[in-house]
């Protein structure tokens, strides 16, 4: 049983940190576009596209209920009824690629780009 | 190879029994870390500090591998029945069959102590739950979480590490474990 810390740990968390810079890099958010707008995905389907310039809200009811603000910019989910509430306490986004999450209820809000042509095709 | 050879000696029923004391405990490890506020500090979805990962660990080393999943089963579907849901389950159990079969595999690496065991299995957990939810989300998108996981897994795999290095030095000690 080893329990003393040994050198090949050090190798173990840089083969972490390492696969945390490759995903990084991977999903690198705003590459290229600014951001216009944003889409909210609930169960996989698009049920709303949202423009990033007008503020307004949007409310998503499914087994919980989402709601949905754009203001000056940038996009957050200001209100949860699901237990965790990581989705509120996720913040505000406004970079294209990000996206916000609210696993309970199966949403997805993913801010997109000016022009939506593929950057990638996956699967 | 003492473990080994206490493992094979340990009566049925003393196994069973440790198995079931160590399935508690690791449930009431999972409740209690839900009023850690650990989203507070780092506000990602999934982000907490797999306490109940020490008692994998302490299985694991202790009692080996196949004890060890027989420990994790159960608590993920009893953890569902308490409260994570359907859901939680699939969360649960991809993330800890994952993490669990790294875990396994790092233990016979000669230069892996348990430090180094821990980390990548909090990290494989990461990309466990990551895999779970881009199958439920429908989503590549979600994939971009994973590198945030993955730094914040070093941390919680140095910690739950520590604290399963430090109770199996006091519990290889005792005769606890001894038939």
């Amino acid at each position: 049983m080893r329990l003393q810390f040994q050198k090949g740990d050090y190798a173990a968390i840089g083969l972490v940190v390492l696969l945390a810079i490759a995903v990084a890099l991977a999903f690198l958010p705003g590459r290229m576009k600014d951001a216009a707008g944003v889409e909210i995905y609930h169960d996989g389907v698009l049920v709303k596209t949202m423009p990033l310039s007008s503020d307004g809200s949007y409310t998503v009811v499914g087994d919980y209920t989402n709601v949905i603000t754009v203001s000056g910019g940038s996009v957050s989910i200001t209100h949860s009824d699901c237990p965790g509430m990581d989705c509120v306490h996720s913040g505000s986004i406004s970079a294209v690629g990000r996206s916000l999450v609210c696993l309970p209820n199966g949403l997805e809000v993913r801010v997109i780009g000016q022009s939506d042509d593929v950057d990638f095709v996956v699967g | 190879m003492w473990i080994l050879w206490w493992g094979e000696d340990m009566g049925k029923t003393k196994r069973l029994a440790l198995c079931a004391v160590l399935i508690s405990l690791a449930l009431a490890l999972s409740y209690m870390e839900r009023f850690l506020p650990l989203q507070l500090l780092v506000p990602l979805p999934g982000v907490k500090l797999g306490l109940a990962n020490i008692v994998t660990l302490i299985a694991l080393y202790l009692l080996g591998s196949g004890s060890a999943f027989a420990i994790l089963v159960p608590r993920c579907i009893m953890g569902a029945i308490f409260g994570g849901g359907i859901t939680g389950l699939c969360f649960s159990l991809t993330g800890g069959l994952l993490a669990m079969s790294v875990m396994v595999l790092c233990r016979r690496i000669p230069c892996f102590s348990i430090y180094g065991t821990s980390v990548l299995g909090a990290a494989a957990h990461s990309v466990g739950q990551i895999l779970a939810a881009m199958v439920l989300m429908n989503s590549v998108y979600v994939g971009a979480y994973l590198s945030y996981l993955l730094c914040v897994s070093i941390f919680t795999g140095l910690a739950t590490g520590t604290a399963g290095a430090g109770v199996l030095k006091v519990l290889r000690k005792t005769d606890m474990w001894k038939p």
